[in-house]
């Protein structure tokens, strides 16, 4: 589970169990949810109740786990529930047992052993394309159109709107789509970047990919689709072999329609819009996966097409603060100059300053120090990568000193839950919510506490309730 | 809550468990399948294997697999294809372009995640051309498998996969003796490839292959890689100690026909799940030897100073040892353990001789009493 | 068994560990790579102020020699050489002393406060003998050990003559934190004496049983011993009852040392060693972890029939009990153990001395955690590029890298004949195994048994971790077997 999944994963969470149901209908989804949603346990969990013939007494699964891994297995049992993946029951006797929902468990096993006839997974186009596309073009491609994004995002506020090089030919739909998704806003015909997009724009570019294709998920109902048709689809996508054509014809009506915006955004290429195939670039074959191969280097993992370009890290920061970065691309500049007092530019290299100033000035914007030392860690230099941490340790404490000077008071939302009946409740929904990891604050004395995550604990309220009954 | 300190500075926090590498080494001994056909012929186990095999792949994006057949003439890959295999196969020609077009077909199922289905296409092409490379010959000449073998290639391909996945820092490669104390200083480094080995094992009797199996073992432990142990038939000593000296799991199933079952509930968590898993495992390991000169299991045994040879009897022909053929006193033997009484005498040989020392002054000493 | 030229081979290869980096790395290039370097150290010779266009003559040649992407081999090669190096040099199956009773001697004396060592010696040491500790069991499972301490003048004992690492690693660590909260920490004082070391450490070893070898390895920070009588003396009693003493000091060199430890080994001054360093300090005392080559009973002195000896040993189960018992060794309740095959004693863990009757107990896995020493893994051959393409080996058999192509013949012969002529001369010393080790120019190395061809990386692991070759294990007759009947004997 990486960053950029938990996002999904938040957003598959939320969704109604009707349409996990229905999701759970194709093999390919219910992979793609296993293989990238879940917790490392909730995996072992999940397998090994698979080819189980009954259901599992909660007895047998808390024996299954060391005392100390309780805690992991409250956080996976509860992903496991949310999902509706699994399912508690309680037979006569109150005792807890649980068992999978047919419909994962039968696509699961479709998925593993390759059997049905569900063609979830693909279907490759039968006939040879003439002009088929080399994996280097896809990559290219994918690039091209996705820093088009970025840039027509970050462009405006750097002022090199005037530049006609790139990104302003990006589509109407994906404007659009970039407005709703609150990443832009439009004032007297400037585009401006707000607060999420600085966010979105400093992410990883899996990240990115996923945060856009949520904001079009959110809006797909708005569209006439149906979000079941589009989340599977795009679970399909990330199932697919990076290369190889895939045939149309098989596809649903939404589909066809998606596969339109999809490659406006890059993550398919088509030839062109009537062409009867369709080729996944690295974007889509990335959203299920960090990594194909094994070779997964926490920061070579955005396979991406951003950071393809320049080859891993371009950063260098020294511990005066002065940074360089080795890099021509007119985005990248335009990144880095949002929280970096840029000073000279050579044909291949860029030369600045992280001041106080310029820090303040992008936190003013938005940009919060954890994301600007995460850009800044994630694409640091071989040479830096050397060190551990990869940053002057200085420089980040620095850069975390000016901004709080303007933030003292953090804020959380969430939920304060108050008037226990008894110390023995207290302690006991203490514990549970510690273990889920949504306990913010507690008060010992005056039984209370705070959480930002309230489903769970209502659920366990109530299950609670009906056992003490 | 503004506390700056340098315990936060590591923003990434790794919650991605790192990947995982198994190495299965399936044996393959025709005897013993022959004899478990009724209950779990070697086909239903492949292709229980071959969803166990999909579901680790499932399990981590990075994680990565390697199989190794542990047959009666000789062990080999059966995934990764060695490339020389490969182009033995396509040189003498006609099964395995039908093999190819058949993976073809198989690689284009819109059923079957692609990179599910290409390990399974090579792992049973491998298969067959090594089950129809078996002759009479191979079958007569031992009723055994090479366990040795296959543990010791799965080694060496988990330590190459190790050593790409993280190359060693060159400072602690200089270190001549890193191996010998990497076992202090693996776990100081970030390990980011954990390994585990699974053996189904069906054969019996593997004494004959004592020494490489335990310097597998051995080597294991150093680089901590668990052994687990699938025993679907036969008992050897062997393995259970295997899985004992390692961590690994010892599983064997008391109904092979729910393979199935077993490999997904006790082998797939790997290393980070184990962590808060509770494991099965030998409870009482026989940690008996077997004698060198008729294979008897023994409670006590005579060992060869020079060699460690264990013998059953201490009546060896000629006193010679039958390994190293050094002479062997029996003498020494039984008077090994009492040297109290030697002791005593030299000490108070060494009184007189050494009078140097200062434990030779105390006689002078103890005319002081005159005094009083 | 081992005649008196492997010896020295083995005594030649330990001395590596001094840092003896300089001679030993010509030697390795005057080989493969000769003509090259005999050209390259040509133009050192000549004065700076001679003819410039000599050298520029000769640089030229070097230049076109390395055109043809040799100069990347030759760096792949460098660095496969340096791997190799490490390669234990004696992979002829010496007789080893197995079963080893080591005294280990800690000075506990005021240099030791030196803080050259950070932060000082005292703390590096007592840290790094407590990891050693631990190796040395790991390597040495049926050995014995005992730790004395050079303390103000006198010779204390840290802990007895035992197997057991865990009684000597909480020994080692009470000296600075006593278990007993009444004790004051032994913090480092005087002088140390090695006389009374010497005495003590031959005393504890007097009575060891004749097959086992009696070693006493010192750790020495001071410059100076003050010793109450004559230690020559000393010496001379230390050679008769058969005690090898290594020295591994942390100043400067010292006569004494060096006499101590020439005198007790058969003239062999390359168990005195200095650590320069922390590290150094470490590697030093891990070395001595590996058993002692077991030299011809004439240097000794001592009757060869007493050298090798039968011994009884039990090899117990494990038993689990619902209901805790006492164990026979500490005399307290535990509810699992090993009952001693002869007497039916329960102790704790293995290895053991029965505290009941006396009987070895031990699992035969601390016996084959030493076979290694006994059957090492040969060490494998170079391949020339004539020999891989006689093979056409595509990857190593261990791991399925792919080598480098073999290029094509003729370029081959055109331009490369001394290579030729090195790679026929290295299939004639076949035979020797103590010969260097190069790297070889295919990036494949050959075992000699099963003729499989192998990485760099798994030589290295096969030969440092696994000591297996997976390609004659992999094949039920490796191709010729006649060649050790040793190894056959053990695996059939």
């Amino acid at each position: 589970m990486s960053a950029s999944s938990s996002q999904a994963l938040e957003y598959l969470e939320l969704l109604p169990r009707q349409t996990h149901t229905k999701l759970y209908e194709q093999p390919s989804t219910v992979l793609a949810i296993f293989r990238c949603m879940l917790p490392h346990l909730a995996k072992s969990i999940v397998m090994a109740m698979l080819y189980m013939t009954g259901p599992f007494p909660s007895g047998d699964l808390d024996a299954w786990f060391k005392p100390d891994g309780k805690k992991d297995k409250e956080k996976a049992l509860s992903v496991l529930e949310q999902l509706h993946i699994i399912l508690g029951k309680q037979d006569s006797q109150r005792h807890i047992s649980y068992e999978l929902y047919k419909g994962f468990a039968h696509s699961l096993r479709q998925a593993l052993t390759g059997g049905g006839t569900h063609r979830s997974f693909g279907v490759p186009s039968s006939q040879l394309d003439s002009n088929k596309v080399s994996v280097t073009f896809l990559d290219e491609y994918a690039r091209k159109q996705w820093e088009n994004i970025l840039f027509y995002m970050v462009g405006s506020t750097v002022g090199l709107t005037g530049s006609n090089m790139v990104g302003q030919d990006i589509g109407e739909g994906t404007k659009a789509l970039l407005r709703a998704g609150d990443f832009v806003k439009v004032a007297h015909g400037r585009v401006s970047i707000t607060r999420t997009g600085f966010t979105f724009v400093l992410q990883e570019t899996n990240a990115q990919v996923w945060s856009l294709l949520i904001v079009y998920l959110k809006h797909a109902p708005q569209l006439g689709m149906s979000e079941t048709d589009v989340l599977s689809f795009l679970f399909m996508l990330g199932s697919l072999e990076l290369g190889q054509d895939y045939t149309t014809s098989t596809l649903s009506p939404t589909q066809l329609q998606m596969l339109e915006d999809l490659s406006a955004f890059g993550i398919v290429y088509r030839a062109s819009k009537t062409s009867q195939t369709f080729y996944p670039t690295r974007l889509a074959v990335t959203l299920t996966s960090d990594s194909g191969a094994l070779s997964s280097d926490s920061l070579s993992s955005s396979l991406a097409p951003s950071s393809r370009s320049t080859p891993k890290g371009f950063i260098i920061i020294e511990t005066n603060y002065r940074l360089y970065a080795y890099t021509s691309s007119l985005l990248q500049i335009a990144v880095l100059s949002l929280f970096t007092k840029l000073t000279t530019r050579f044909p291949n290299l860029v030369s600045g300053k992280l001041t106080k100033e310029s820090i303040t000035r992008a936190v003013k914007l938005g940009i919060s120090s954890s994301q600007i030392l995460s850009y800044l860690t994630s694409h640091a230099h071989p040479q830096m990568q050397k060190n551990q941490p990869f940053l002057p340790p200085t420089v980040m404490d620095q850069i975390r000193l000016w901004e709080y000077e303007g933030e003292r008071v953090e804020t959380t939302n969430g939920f304060l839950m108050k008037e226990f009946a008894t110390e023995s409740e207290y302690r006991d929904l203490v514990s549970y919510a510690e273990s889920l990891g949504v306990l913010v604050w507690r008060n010992d004395a005056k039984r209370l506490m705070f959480v930002d995550r309230i489903e769970q604990i209502s659920l366990y309220l109530g299950k609670r309730k009906n056992r003490g009954d | 809550m503004n506390a700056i300190d340098g315990t936060d500075r590591q923003i990434k926090t790794e919650e991605v468990p790192p990947p995982s590498l198994l190495a299965i080494v399936l044996d393959t001994n025709p005897h013993a399948w022959a004899h478990l056909s009724s209950t779990l012929p070697l086909s239903s186990a492949v292709s229980a294997l071959l969803v166990f095999i999909n579901a680790h792949l499932a399990s981590g994006n990075a994680n990565a697999i390697a199989v190794i057949a542990s047959h009666t003439h000789r062990a080999a890959f059966l995934y990764p294809t060695p490339s020389s295999q490969t182009s033995k196969s396509n040189a003498n020609g006609d099964v395995e372009t039908n093999g190819g077009e058949k993976g073809n077909a198989a690689l284009e199922n819109p059923n079957k995640y692609r990179p599910f289905a290409i390990v399974e296409q090579e792992i049973l092409n491998n298969l067959n051309s090594l089950l129809t490379e078996t002759h009479e010959l191979h079958l007569t000449s031992t009723p055994t498998t090479l366990v040795g073998g296959a543990l010791s290639l799965a080694l060496s391909y988990i330590a190459k996969s190790t050593l790409l996945a993280s190359p060693v820092d060159t400072l602690v490669s200089e270190n001549p003796l890193s191996a010998l104390a990497d076992s202090e200083t693996m776990h100081a480094q970030r390990v980011p490839l954990t390994s585990r080995i699974l053996i189904v094992s069906v054969s019996g009797d593997l004494a004959n292959q004592y020494i490489p199996v335990m310097n597998s073992i051995f080597a294991a432990q150093r680089k901590r890689i668990p052994i687990d142990i699938l025993k679907l038939a036969g008992d050897t000593v062997l393995l259970q100690q295997a899985s004992d000296a390692t961590g690994g799991v010892y599983v064997k199933p008391e109904r092979p026909e729910g393979l199935l079952q077993y490999l997904m509930m006790a082998f797939l968590p790997d290393v980070t799940a184990r962590r808060s898993l509770v494991m099965p495992s030998a409870g009482g390991v026989d940690f008996r030897a077997a004698c060198f000169c008729h294979r008897k299991v023994v409670d006590i045994g005579y060992v060869c100073s020079v060699c460690l040879s264990i013998f059953c009897s201490p009546n060896l022909p000629d006193n010679l040892c039958l390994t190293c053929s050094s002479y062997l006193s029996l003498r020494s033997a039984q008077t090994a353990t009492p040297a109290l009484i030697p002791r005593k005498k030299k000490k108070k040989k060494r009184h007189g001789a050494d009078s140097a020392t200062p434990g030779g002054s105390t006689p002078v000493g103890s005319s002081t009493p005159l005094h009083g | 068994m081992a005649d008196s030229d492997y010896e020295y081979m083995e005594d030649a290869s330990d001395d590596d560990y001094i840092g003896d980096k300089v001679s030993s790395s010509t030697r390795a290039h005057s080989g493969a790579a000769g003509g090259k370097k005999r050209a390259q150290e040509k133009p050192r010779k000549l004065q700076a102020w001679e003819t410039s266009r000599s050298v520029q003559k000769i640089t030229e040649s070097i230049v076109q020699e390395v055109e043809d992407g040799t100069r990347h081999m030759s760096i792949r090669e460098k660095e496969e050489e340096r791997k190799r190096k490490r390669l234990r040099k004696d992979t002829k199956p010496f007789q080893r002393g197995i079963i080893r009773h080591v005294v280990l001697v800690l000075d506990l004396s005021e240099a030791m406060l030196e803080k050259d060592m950070r932060p000082n010696r005292y703390i590096t040491m007592i840290k790094y003998t407590q990891e050693y500790v631990r190796e040395f069991f790991e390597q040495n499972p049926i050995s014995q050990m005992s730790v004395l301490g050079m303390h103000d003048g006198l010779c204390i004992r840290v802990s007895e003559l035992s197997g057991n690492p865990a009684d000597h690693i909480a020994a080692i660590q009470g000296l600075r934190f006593p278990r007993d909260p009444e004790d004051i920490p032994k913090e480092p004082k005087g002088s140390p004496s090695l006389q009374n070391a010497l005495e003590l450490a031959r005393a504890t070893l007097y009575h060891t049983p004749s097959h086992g070898t009696r070693e006493v390895i010192i750790v020495f920070g001071s410059l100076l011993s003050l010793d109450p009588g004559d230690i020559h003396q000393t010496i001379k009693a230390c050679v008769r009852d058969r005690i090898r003493v290594s020295v591994i000091g942390m100043s400067a060199r010292l006569k004494i040392c060096s006499e101590i430890v020439t005198k007790t080994n058969a003239g062999d001054e390359s168990e005195y060693v200095v650590a320069t360093d922390q590290e150094l300090l470490r590697e030093l005392l891990l070395a001595t972890t590996t058993p002692p080559v077991v030299r011809t009973p004439q240097a000794t002195a001592i009757p060869a029939e007493s050298t090798a000896a039968l011994m009884m040993m039990g090899f117990p189960s494990r038993v689990v009990e619902d209901i805790p018992t006492l164990c026979a060794c500490h005399g307290i309740l535990t509810t699992g153990g090993y009952t001693c095959s002869r007497c039916s004693a329960k102790v704790c863990s293995l290895p053991i001395t029965c505290p009941s009757c006396q009987l070895t107990l031990l699992l035969s896995t601390h016996l084959a955690r030493s076979y290694h020493h006994l059957f090492p893994l040969r060490n494998w051959a170079e391949v020339s590029w004539k020999r891989a393409r006689e093979k056409g080996s595509r990857e190593c058999i261990g791991c399925l890298t792919v080598f480098p192509e073999i290029p094509d013949e003729d370029g081959e012969s055109g331009g490369n004949n001394g290579r030729e002529l090195n790679g026929v001369d290295r299939m004639q010393a076949d035979g020797d195994d103590s010969e260097e080790q190069k790297a070889s120019e295919s990036s494949r190395y050959e075992c000699r048994v099963c003729e499989s061809h192998f990485c760099i990386d798994c030589d290295m692991f096969c030969h440092m971790v696994l000591h297996n070759c997976p390609g004659c294990l992999s094949r039920l007759n490796p191709a010729s077997e006649a060649q050790s009947s040793r190894d056959v004997e053990m695996t059939g």
